[in-house]
């Protein structure tokens, strides 16, 4: 029942979520040998708080490994491990945190968003944790940042943009230049797309239901929630296509474009398969492509078909990026859509061929300003919302998209890593995410509660938005709006004429 | 009756414990709570079984890096590392994860399907820096590949006509040249292989499952072994060589100062069958194709190395992608098939040479890690760890009809995204794909420092 995950609601300030991740995941070891003798020293020395006695306890507390600065510390007076009397001290790299993480999401990153998601506050624009390790594309990017000159006032600059660019229409206006990606009821659980919703809610942006129909139990969403058609058209009715504020019509999703939504049997439980009116415990695929469309005529007919049956609704387009993206974008504006969003390669799913990931289609990066600029050319630049995604995991990110000429972007895999993800990639199958987050199982997802989940996610925006903040301060703009098309204020390391990493 | 052409799978796991890419390491802190065999989805932490107060040893190799464990033990006595021997596999284009992939591929014959987005570089060297178009609208429809629709993989070896002529009463009079169709664009390789005489049987059988060939020298190779799928290897000068079977569908010769001879002398032993000429890539290989593509050579087999390269160092991808256009120039390209080999290390390798301008590919080093093979980057057999000799003729059949058949299915996948439903189509479109240098220049030549 829909109340029944209210119930456990309590009124409680969860500004400051739990830091049960950052907790146990840190970037050094520190290890206390037997021949310790709980004689303090350590404790009173470290200024971290690594160290610590409780009032009254004979032995010393497990290193707080989170806190530690790491070797580099040799070099103060205070380093615990020249002064420990017994050499029972030791601290090195912490191998669980390089198996961490990959190239594209590192543990830097990984962590760093936790941390954003667990506190509310901005990392700094220069940390590590806001690049990746890819070596091309954002991760060669960096922005020429000018020094800031004094403090900002958050409540000055708007980091807001219009999701309806055209004169005629409904006039939808998000204060983050960032709404949620398609995640289907199946690939997350309930709890996950729920907590979502509530955030989508609060921050007064958008999520998406993905392609596996509509749950009742996001009807109180419902202004914050975009459902989406996709080729299976699993759970899509009139009810809720009149329900939604904007439609997204998924033609192609970047992670595996041309190839259809994948859905394995094991997480297609009874409920899942209810709510796409099909066979539990098989293998759902969605089919490609729509099998309606086979030409942009087609592709018109298809949009002005939602427009009879929800004439206020702005129309979403989510398409992949071929070689002729642009051409994809200016027929898709000429069909009648709102929104043109563009998915990139790297894009995250649910699951997907591995060979689909990195080899069909281009990366974001290099599709936003073949599009932007032939928009520009064409003259229909200003009338279409240009929405990137793909491989964006960082506000950074977010910024250097913008400035390469989109409008805003969707986020999917940085909201699943501020709920606790570690991208392990087994999502999949079996019984799904064993951290909760993508499963259908029903005691996996029991794991997390949806306030917490919830909280993260405003979290993360609100230390996201602070970031941003700070970018456009440095700009002296005050309008997220007049970083579009900036390509000027970044700096790109080519690679060309010279091997990659 | 019209066939589908389907490659029949049968798990086969490898021989002993499965690999472990992370190690699961359980410190004297623990105290044999429990909490990490209730966090593990994947059973890597039980109970003893012959003590149940105690916790066993943990299976690392059902780990999937999720640290949950890592995360939940209160005594903090657990860490999850990527294993040595899992950072060790492999060297340059064959990365561990390659490795570890052809291995689960040869182990369930499936296309790897994982949760979560892209997780290695931007891009590459060779075919890693070129990615594949996609179609939003065209068939060949996604549950058609697998299913419903008609989607084909085989190809043609051999030359073909530009025009047919007939006679006034309709008979054809154009002399057809020789060809061979085979139903995938892979050939099995075991020229370059060193296995056991048990393993080369194996894929020897797996070639003939497969319904394509494979190619090992004419004299001496495994006699009882043979069948009917076998292109016999000549080397330079012993084109008389004793070969045993009657009919082969193709033989092959080595490239030698005296090629044009031995061409000669094999089209007149065995006429009526294409003969392909086997040559290593270096530089300049595009004048020596032109020149084979004139004369009677019906195949080309283009050897690079297991880096993808030339033995000069110019890429496989550049170097295909000159030979088409050399090829195309002087309007020969019709006239020679060309196979590419050496340096295929992924499923995408297999279109992205076609992409470049092969018409087939032959899989070599790949057979031998499905085989259990780690593709060292020197192998050095005082050092392998590798035990051949429990290999049985089955087990290596099977592990090869797996790789290849995984290697077809995602070979689909990328023709499906394309909108392509013939893998003749794929050969030298360049136009559907992308290529880095290009794309960077497009996307950021005015960025500052871009390009």
């Amino acid at each position: 029942m829909a109340t029944s995950f209210f119930e456990s609601t309590p009124e409680e300030d969860f500004s400051q979520v739990p830091p049960q991740l950052l907790k146990r995941m840190s970037r050094y070891r520190v290890a206390r040998a037997d021949t310790c003798i709980n004689c303090g020293l350590c404790a009173s020395l470290c200024p971290y708080g690594v160290h610590r006695r409780i009032e009254g306890h004979v032995s010393i507390m497990p290193p707080a490994e989170p806190k530690c600065i790491g070797p580099s510390c040799a070099s103060n007076s205070y380093y615990c491990v020249k002064n420990c009397p017994t050499g029972s001290l030791s601290v090195g790299a912490n191998p669980v945190f390089d198996s961490m993480g990959d190239p594209r999401w590192t543990a830097e990153m990984i962590l760093g968003t936790w941390k954003m998601a667990e506190s509310g506050e901005p990392l700094p624009l220069d940390h590590p944790a806001n690049v990746g390790a890819s070596g091309g594309g954002f991760d060669r990017m960096s922005f020429a940042l000018p020094p800031m000159k004094g403090k900002f006032d958050p409540l000055l600059i708007s980091t807001a943009i219009d999701l309806n660019h055209r004169k005629e229409g409904t006039k939808i206006r998000i204060p983050i230049p960032v709404y949620g990606g398609g995640m289907s009821y199946g690939s997350i659980s309930q709890r996950t797309m729920l907590a979502r919703a509530m955030a989508a809610k609060e921050l007064g942006t958008f999520t998406c239901t993905g392609e596996g129909g509509y749950p009742e139990l996001l009807i109180p969403f419902k202004d914050n929630v975009i459902t989406q058609i996709a080729t299976g058209l699993f759970g899509v009715r009139e009810e809720t296509i009149k329900r939604a504020r904007i439609i997204e019509f998924k033609y192609a999703q970047g992670a595996k474009p041309g190839l259809g939504g994948h859905l394995l049997h094991e997480k297609n439980t009874p409920d899942v398969a209810r709510m796409r009116e099909a066979v539990p415990f098989t293998n759902l695929f969605s089919p490609f492509p729509f099998h309606s469309v086979y030409s942009v005529e087609d592709h018109k007919k298809h949009l002005d078909w939602i427009s009879s049956v929800n004439p206020s609704a702005l129309l979403s387009v989510k398409v992949s990026t071929p070689n002729d993206v642009e051409m994809v974008a200016v027929g898709s504006y000429f069909a009648g859509a709102n929104i043109v969003h563009l998915d990139g390669g790297y894009g995250g799913t649910g699951a997907a061929p591995e060979i689909a990931k990195k080899n069909i289609a281009m990366p974001i990066e290099y599709a936003i300003p073949k599009v932007h600029r032939f928009l520009e050319k064409e003259g229909i630049r200003e009338e279409v919302t240009l929405i990137a995604s793909g491989g964006i995991r960082t506000a950074m990110d977010v910024a250097k998209a913008i400035a390469l000429g989109a409008d805003g972007v969707v986020i999917g895999t940085a909201e699943l890593v501020a709920l606790g993800c570690v991208r392990c990639a087994n999502c999949e199958s079996g019984r799904g995410c064993p951290r909760g987050i993508a499963t259908t199982d029903k005691e996996l997802e029991q794991l997390n509660q949806i306030p917490i989940l919830a909280r993260r996610l405003t979290n993360l925006y609100r230390a996201w938005q602070l970031q941003w903040c700070e970018l456009l301060f440095r700009y002296e703009m005050n309008d997220i709006r007049q970083l579009r098309g900036r390509m000027d204020l970044l700096r790109y390391e080519g690679t060309l004429g010279r091997m990659l990493p | 009756m019209y066939e589908r052409y389907h490659v029949p799978k049968n798990e086969m796991p490898p021989m002993g414990e499965p690999f472990s890419k992370s190690s699961v390491i359980r410190d004297a802190r623990c105290m044999n709570c429990g909490r990490c065999k209730d966090a593990c989805i994947f059973s890597v932490h039980e109970r003893s079984a012959a003590d149940p107060r105690v916790m066993a040893d943990p299976k690392s190799y059902l780990c999937k890096n999720c640290l949950r464990c890592v995360e939940d033990c209160p005594q903090r006595a657990l860490s999850v590392e990527l294993s040595r021997s899992y950072l060790e596999l492999g060297g340059g284009l064959w990365t561990p994860q390659r490795v570890v992939t052809i291995w689960n591929e040869a182990w369930t014959g499936k296309v790897p399907v994982f949760g979560a987005g892209y997780r290695g570089k931007f891009s590459g060297t060779g075919y890693d820096s070129m990615w594949t178009d996609m179609s939003e609208i065209v068939r060949p429809t996604r549950d058609g590949i697998h299913g419903r629709e008609f989607i084909s993989t085989s190809v043609d070896l051999g030359k073909r006509v530009d025009y047919l002529e007939f006679d006034a009463s309709g008979r054809l009079i154009t002399k057809m040249p020789s060809f061979v169709e085979i139903p995938i664009p892979m050939i099995l390789d075991l020229t370059r292989l060193d296995l056991t005489a048990q393993a080369k049987t194996g894929l020897m059988q797996a070639a003939k499952a497969l319904g394509t060939m494979f190619i090992a020298p004419a004299e001496g190779y495994l006699p009882n072994g043979r069948n009917g799928s076998m292109v016999p290897l000549f080397s330079a000068g012993n084109t008389a060589s004793r070969y045993d079977l009657s009919n082969p569908k193709m033989v092959e010769m080595e490239y030698s100062p005296d090629w044009a001879s031995d061409l000669k002398a094999l089209k007149e032993r065995f006429g009526g069958i294409p003969v392909a000429v086997r040559i290593q890539a270096k530089s300049g290989i595009e004048r020596l194709a032109v020149e084979l593509a004139s004369s009677e050579a019906d195949v080309i087999h283009i050897l690079y190395d297991e880096q993808s390269q030339e033995s000069d160092g110019r890429l496989a991808k550049d170097s295909l992608m000159a030979v088409n256009r050399a090829l195309a120039n002087v309007s020969l390209r019709e006239r020679v098939s060309i196979i590419a080999g050496g340096g295929l290390a992924a499923a995408e390798h297999v279109p992205k040479s076609l992409l470049c301008g092969a018409d087939a590919v032959t899989m070599e080093r790949a057979l031998k890690v499905a085989l259990g093979c780690h593709a060292c980057a020197v192998c050095d057999k005082d050092r392998c760890t590798v035990d051949q000799n429990g290999i049985t003729s089955d087990w290596s059949k099977w592990r090869a009809v797996n790789l290849v058949g995984a290697w077809r299915d995602q070979l689909l996948e990328i023709m499906g995204a394309m909108g392509v439903r013939e893998v003749r189509r794929l050969r030298g479109e360049i136009g559907r794909a992308i290529f880095y240098e290009e794309i960077e220049k497009d996307a950021f030549a005015n960025i500052k420092g871009g390009v």
